[in-house]
């Protein structure tokens, strides 16, 4: 049970469109927002550090974004706006010049500069237990011009780099904390951050305070709570009764099953946040049967799509025409998702050299959603003739079995990011040793678009290029791709305010109590 | 009697270092890996090497185990893989909530499960008895999660009486510390209560068959006292032994009441461990759990001494 909510929010968090009608606070914006009050908010798993360059935990991100800012900041549309930087250049596409906010200072009173922001970018390289030495591997050095500017010189051009700047990678901590605490600033992040809210105490299994930041340098809107307090609760039909009984505010997931019944609730607010997600399976081209394309192709058109979003996911997702979600600007609508047809199927196995149909073993989470959609699929397959075994892991097995490429179809659920670089580059780009390309693809016509894809800035010639990444996806079969989940997020009916972005963190400083 | 604790305790050296070995061979099997655990979501294959070499992993595992070892005889269990964390301070924080849940549960199941049995042995197959065993075996048969759901139904969501989850300490916080109790320690409760009551009807029923409870009759004692003070000692005996085991369990073992009630307790902290590939944190509580079975084990060996003088142990 622990794993379920471990992995699908460890890869599926992510996420979540901004605007949909039920926003909280549409109803009620005649009584305008007013100060005070705590927000309790239910998490399924507490965090594992308040140090943004160690976490590798995807719930800690959630207090980051209260707490902490990062460099550049995401609106509701996944476009890139002005974070602790109120502006940034590319004088050439190796450099990045960013004009630094002035004015701010951290919760402990020192002031935020391009000198602290120079230490942070160090430290995320240098520390030894940094966990984000991957995503800011590409910057070559920076440099401090003067104390509210701050020049980035890059090894090559990336047009995905201001979009991982939006999260832990772009985050400024103190650097008097940093040094004064070490270690245990992971356990206690007092005076850390510049964010709306300051870090109070943290109670370890029980509970995270963070309260209002009086002097916090923003003074449109809010912060408006008094204080916030997290909480993890595990199981979440707990959570959801939890919610409904008025012992929590907020829930950070409400599981597809039920997402109907918790609709007819007057005294609950669903919100329906479309994600970055797309949840697929990795194809091993490395081994039998997958090394054969025809196979991989019988299998994709064996599998109906919309039965499975509708049968097993409820309607609470869309079925995925490859790896980009409908939410982001490069989701291509021209291209369908594949459909289901049985002569195909005939056809590719014929043309594989096995027309009486084969065997092969599907690896996937021992999670029932995962074992209902794999069952599902395996009935689909049967009528098609193929033979599917489910062999169920959990979460750290399935990570090691694919890093391994221990597996000939694999269960692969991708949280998404809110460039489609992240979702696209590191899982189809030609990469030797261990990556996220499990499935072990390499294909000249598709690594040149993808290198293509972050030299060239322009939004409109990046969505051409993965238009046609996405038409090779659907003939090569790296992956087969399921469903773009939506990640709905309950309220009591007293928050009001809440803003939905599109990458599913919840960022609490506009947020009030009726 | 000093000198058998004594003996007693060092016997339990083997069985914990087999126990840790056992663990540790078993955990090192596994499938999965703690950074690639920890780091789900990044490819970044060079940062995952410096990481396990931080943190030893990429030495060989007896060399591993060896330097567990060396440090757990220094009195240091090491830190936590997830959050570098202590995994003393994190197990000795958790293990307040299990206790405290045990005992309460125990209390519950004795306080439910004596008049039960009891009722049960006198009446022996008449309407009461039935009703007893019909208890038992509903409490037997009722999986704890679903119990446990329910009572948050009726008595969280609906009545609204008692917390639906989380935990809050009865020593520092009195009256809601013990309310946040109580629905988990029902929970366990009931189904212990079930387990003992049939346990101790047989034994009840045996023991009523006994000629000396005929000569107690025989001389005039009241049934109560042929009860109380013939059937009811020499029946405890199997009562004291299931009792013993399932302290250890209910410490240990209560993953799912924990998991459901939101209570930060050892059974989820070592479940939690065990999908982290936690290694540390999953050596050392395993550890303590081993410990507590062995020193719940010698309390009732202690026990059945003091119950029937005829087992005292040499």
């Amino acid at each position: 049970m622990v794993t379920r909510r471990d992995f699908v929010k460890s890869c599926a968090v992510a996420s979540g469109a901004a605007v949909v009608g039920l926003r909280p606070g549409a109803a009620a914006a005649a009584d305008g927002p007013k100060k005070g009050g705590t927000l309790r908010v239910g998490f399924y798993i507490e965090a594992a550090t308040m140090d943004p360059h160690l976490s590798g935990s995807k719930v800690d991100r959630q207090v980051y974004h209260n707490i902490y800012e990062p460099l550049v900041t995401l609106d509701t549309r996944l476009g890139i706006k002005p974070g602790l930087a109120e502006s940034w250049s590319q004088p050439d596409p190796k450099t990045l010049v960013f004009k630094l906010r002035r004015g701010v200072k951290f919760h402990d009173g020192t002031d935020f500069n391009a000198e602290a922001a120079k230490f942070n970018f160090d430290r995320m390289k240098t520390e030894p237990k940094s966990i984000r030495k991957g995503e800011v591997a590409n910057i070559d050095t920076v440099e401090v011009v003067d104390a509210a500017t701050l020049k980035v010189n890059l090894k090559k051009a990336d047009a995905s780099l201001l979009a991982t700047l939006t999260d832990r990678a772009g985050m400024m901590i103190s650097p008097k904390v940093v040094q004064e605490r070490g270690v245990e600033l992971g356990r206690n992040a007092r005076g850390a951050g510049t964010g709306p809210f300051e870090f109070v105490e943290w109670v370890k299994d029980d509970h995270l305070l963070i309260k209002r930041n009086e002097s916090y340098w923003n003074k449109q809107g809010g912060p408006y709570l008094e204080r916030v307090r997290y909480r993890p609760i595990p199981d979440d039909t707990v959570k959801l009764q939890s919610l409904q009984g008025g012992e929590i505010d907020v829930i950070d997931y409400v599981q597809p099953r039920d997402v109907a019944a918790v609709k007819t609730d007057k005294n609950v607010m669903v919100v329906d946040v479309p994600s970055l997600a797309d949840f697929a399976y990795q194809l091993n081209h490395g081994r039998p049967p997958f090394n054969v394309k025809a196979l991989r192709q019988a299998v994709a058109y064996a599998i109906d799509l919309e039965q499975i979003v509708k049968g097993v996911w409820l309607n609470v997702g869309y079925p995925a025409n490859g790896p980009i979600p409908p939410t982001s600007w490069a989701y291509d609508k021209a291209i369908p998702p594949i459909k289901r047809d049985l002569a195909k199927v005939k056809a590719r196995l014929a043309e594989g050299g096995k027309p009486g149909g084969f065997e092969f073993t599907m690896t996937t989470n021992n999670i029932p959603l995962s074992v209902q959609e794999a069952e599902v699929i395996q009935a689909q397959l049967r009528e098609a003739g193929i033979t599917m075994k489910i062999r169920l892991v959990d979460a750290s097995t399935l990570i090691s079995d694919g890093n391994a490429k221990n597996f000939e179809m694999i269960s692969f659920q991708w949280s998404g990011r809110p460039d489609p670089d992240g979702n696209v580059y590191q899982f189809f780009k030609t990469t030797p040793g261990t990556s996220f390309n499990w499935s072990g693809i390499s294909h000249p016509q598709l690594d040149a678009l993808l290198d293509r894809s972050r030299e060239v800035s322009a939004q409109a010639e990046r969505k051409k290029i993965f238009s046609e990444v996405t038409k090779i996806l659907q003939d090569e079969l790296p992956m087969i791709f399921i469903v773009h989940p939506i990640e709905p997020k309950a309220f009591s009916q007293r928050v009001q305010g809440y803003e939905a972005i599109p990458d599913g963190m919840m960022r609490f400083k506009d947020v009030w109590l009726k | 009697m000093a000198e058998v604790v004594l003996r007693r305790l060092l016997a339990t050296v083997p069985v914990l270092l087999l126990v840790t070995a056992g663990v540790f061979a078993l955990l090192h099997l596994t499938p999965g890996d703690p950074v690639d655990a920890m780091m789900a979501e990044s490819a970044d294959a060079s940062t995952k090497e410096s990481l396990r070499r931080e943190l030893g992993l990429d030495r060989p595992i007896a060399v591993q185990y060896a330097a567990w070892m060396g440090r757990l005889l220094r009195g240091d269990l090491g830190r936590s893989i997830r959050n570098g964390e202590p995994v003393l301070e994190n197990v000795s924080r958790r293990i307040r909530p299990s206790l405290q849940l045990a005992l309460l549960a125990m209390a519950i199941a004795l306080t439910i499960a004596f008049p039960v049995a009891i009722a049960s042995a006198v009446r022996h197959n008449t309407g009461v008895d039935r009703l007893g065993t019909t208890f038992a075996l509903f409490g037997i048969c009722m999986p704890n999660f679903l119990l446990a759901l329910l009572l948050i139904f009726v008595f969280g969501v609906t009545l609204r009486w008692l917390p639906i989850s989380g935990y809050l300490d009865p020593l520092e916080e009195g009256w809601s510390g013990l309310r946040s109790l109580i629905l988990p320690a029902v929970t366990l409760g009931l189904a212990l209560a079930a387990v003992i009551t049939r346990t101790l009807r047989s034994s009840l029923l045996e023991a009523l068959a006994e000629d000396y409870v005929r000569t107690a009759r025989a001389k005039g004692l009241s049934e109560w006292v042929v009860i109380r003070g013939h059937v009811l000692k020499n029946a405890l005996i199997p009562v004291v032994t299931v009792l013993g085991l399932q302290l250890g369990t209910l410490i240990g073992g209560a993953v799912i009441t924990e998991y459901v009630f939101a209570l930060p307790g050892v059974g989820r902290l070592v479940v939690d461990a065990v999908f982290a590939r936690d290694y540390p944190l999953v050596q050392g509580v395993i550890l303590l759990i081993a410990l507590g079975f062995i020193v719940s084990n010698l309390l009732v060996d202690l026990l059945y001494g003091y119950i029937d003088p005829r087992i005292r142990l040499r």
